[in-house]
């Protein structure tokens, strides 16, 4: 019989899945960087003469007179800055609520954990849009919490809550939460309740003890959580196209204008690119953090 | 004091009527009922009892982990029972040692004086000398998932010993040893108690254990205290049935009264002969009434027929080295094992011969009923 660890056997068994890898995650990546060094065509679609105009636009802009006139392009930085700035914000918010949620399901009584944890995949049952409509509904003009207070008569007049940053924020934060909880409650169901006991004995308090022995037991769970929203937030589409509208443009939204509107390709691409390198290199600053000595940094 | 009790500001720990009760009604469960216990400053206490009789309970109530439901708790004359774990001077050397992982040695030892907000120096300085106290020195830098059980053992006695509690309390410390670790480490913890004089509240399930490193002993079981004393006196006095049971072996002996003095009793034994049999306080059976009388196998002495208290009949002898078993059946049925010391090269007795024996003074007990 053949031996197990057999070379080729390996490499047939795991073809199928690198085939899909490489045609379906590199393939289009290739695609993307190759375009992003091209020429936009007429129609949309790419013109086949190398040029890095698309990444020098990504940052600057020339005057329409006078070409030699290099300025700052306000517009994009304004919306990369806003995508870091809204998703890093999302990634605090979730992690501030997704903390007491996570502690509350992990220290319920074991078969009731299953319920909870049930309920806070709920969400995940309903197509993204509509749940984004339905926090539209939640916080427009006429909405329903608009409406209230100005009945209860807090308010004068309707607050402007849609089409802001605020509104961005308060979706992602909303639809991202369970990415956080549920790895936060992975980390704290393994943690063992007996060092929180000894964290009381030699004299913590509740919140000594949270900061030096909870927080750094339950960090895997954190910096899970944390990766697994700040990153399909930097990217995210649907929610601010719904919810920030014209005005509070993200970088996806940025990406799907050059690709329909805009219809300059290879400009859509090094955005894309760009996402990707943010992306990267948040990651690697991150994890080099998270992976640090936490007692050795405060002594 | 509230409650007028005449416990004073030596007790370590005075505890007056403490019941445990988990939930309520029908499926309420006693984990502790009527607890009265006084451990004094310095001692060596133990705890002891067969598992779920609430040992553990007592213990986590008096490191403030659980609250009681009915009674009080006072450490050195401070009423505690509503306090938290974090604002009482007692500190818990946990089972599995609960060290914490994230933390090196020397972190987990300095814990308890960072939380309380001593200053740097002086957390470094009684670090060191925790560590030099279990002998850890070249450790300190080492995280607990690098040390072997017995390491672990020596890092948690520091760590809770290093904020200098009042008491210190040990929830079962030695049962994940090996035996020859687990000896090493009791005469540790001996020499740990007479070096820092800290009161020491032991809980066991090992009654060698208690016996060999207690001042006092509490024995336990179904959450209640049947028997406190000293080694001594809870080998060789056992008042309760279940006391005698479970520390050490012991032949039980049912026999009619035939006399009562003060604190003794006349006892008709199997063959007819009368001995003196201790009673317990405050007991007084009447004479002809039947009592329960206990009596240690090393307590008899195997005599040639004829001679000595009772004679029987051998059943079986088992050799075990330094001592041989020998059950017999007594003349009127009851069984009997007496331990013989091989202090020669004796031969055991064969099943069916017919022996003697011969009990020292004062041996016999009278259990309560």
């Amino acid at each position: 019989m053949r031996r197990r660890g057999g070379t080729l056997w390996n490499w047939l068994l795991s073809a199928p899945a690198l085939l899909v890898l490489v045609l379906a995650a590199s393939g289009p990546l290739v695609i993307v960087l190759v375009y992003s060094f091209l020429s936009p065509g007429n129609m949309g679609g790419v013109a086949w003469e190398p040029s890095t105009d698309a990444w020098f636009r990504l940052f600057f802009k020339r005057d329409i007179f006078d070409p030699e006139v290099v300025t700052w392009n306000e517009a994009h930085l304004v919306v990369f800055w806003r995508s870091v700035s809204l998703s890093l914000q999302t990634t605090a918010i979730c992690a501030i609520l997704g903390f007491p949620t996570a502690w509350f399901i992990a220290t319920r009584a074991p078969h009731r954990r299953a319920l909870w944890l049930f309920l806070i995949t709920i969400p995940f049952w309903t197509n993204l849009l509509v749940r984004t409509f339905a926090i539209q509904e939640l916080i427009r003009n006429t909405g329903t919490i608009n409406s209230l207070l100005l009945r209860l008569g807090v308010i004068g007049e309707p607050i402007q809550m849609m089409y802001t940053d605020f509104a961005v924020l308060v979706g992602m934060a909303y639809v991202f939460l369970p990415l956080m909880v549920l790895p936060l409650y992975a980390a704290m169901d393994k943690l063992d309740m007996r060092l929180v006991e000894a964290g009381y004995d030699l004299y913590g308090g509740r919140l000594q003890v949270l900061r030096h022995v909870i927080f750094p037991l339950v960090k895997p769970g954190f910096v899970a959580g944390s990766i697994l929203v700040f990153i399909p937030a930097i990217g995210a589409y649907v929610t601010p196209r719904v919810l920030g509208g014209g005005r509070t443009m993200m970088l996806g939204n940025l990406i799907e204008l050059q690709f329909g509107q805009g219809r300059n390709w290879p400009l859509g691409s090094a955005m894309a690119m760009l996402l990707l390198i943010v992306v990267v290199a948040a990651l690697v600053l991150y994890l080099r953090w998270a992976n640090a000595e936490p007692e050795q940094r405060n002594g | 004091m509230k409650d007028g009790s005449d416990g004073t500001a030596t007790d370590a720990i005075e505890i007056v009527g403490l019941d445990k009760v988990y939930g309520q009604g029908a499926g309420a469960f006693r984990a502790l009922t009527g607890i009265d216990l006084t451990i004094r400053s310095g001692e060596f206490f133990t705890l002891l009892g067969p598992s779920g009789c609430g040992k553990t309970t007592l213990l986590r109530v008096i490191a403030g982990f659980e609250n009681p439901t009915e009674g009080s708790v006072r450490i050195s004359g401070e009423e505690v029972a509503h306090l938290g774990p974090n604002k009482r001077q007692v500190n818990t050397v946990f089972q599995n040692y609960a060290l914490f992982p994230h933390m090196t040695v020397a972190q987990n030892i300095g814990f308890g004086l960072r939380m309380l907000g001593r200053s740097r120096t002086e957390v470094a300085a009684t670090t060191a000398e925790m560590l030099r106290l279990v002998r850890m020195e070249e450790l300190a830098q080492r995280r607990p998932a690098e040390l072997s059980g017995g390491q672990q053992q020596r890092v948690a006695l520091a760590r809770a010993l290093a904020p200098h509690p009042r008491v210190l309390l040990l929830d079962e410390p030695l049962s994940a040893l090996d035996l020859k670790l687990r000896k090493e480490m009791q005469g540790e913890l001996k020499r740990l108690q007479a070096e820092t004089g800290i009161t020491f509240v032991f809980v066991t399930h090992d009654q060698e254990e208690a016996l060999t490193m207690s001042d006092r002993i509490a024995v336990m079981s179904a959450g209640r205290i049947l028997q406190r004393g000293t080694p001594h006196e809870i080998y060789h006095a056992p008042t309760e049935r279940f006391v005698a049971d479970f520390i050490g072996d012991t032949n039980f002996l049912t026999v009619p009264v035939v006399s009562v003095e003060a604190g003794a009793a006349q006892v008709e034994l199997p063959g007819g002969r009368t001995a003196p049999a201790r009673l317990p306080e405050g007991a007084r059976p009447a004479p002809g009434a039947k009592v329960t009388v206990v009596i240690r196998p090393e307590q008899a002495r195997l005599v040639p027929p004829g001679e000595g208290e009772m004679q029987g009949e051998v059943t079986s002898s088992v050799f075990f080295g330094t001592d041989t078993h020998v059950h017999a059946r007594l003349t009127d049925g009851q069984d009997f094992v007496l331990r013989r010391q091989n202090a020669g090269e004796l031969a055991d007795p064969s099943p069916g011969d017919r022996i003697g024996l011969a009990l020292g003074d004062g041996v016999l007990r009278v259990l309560k009923d």
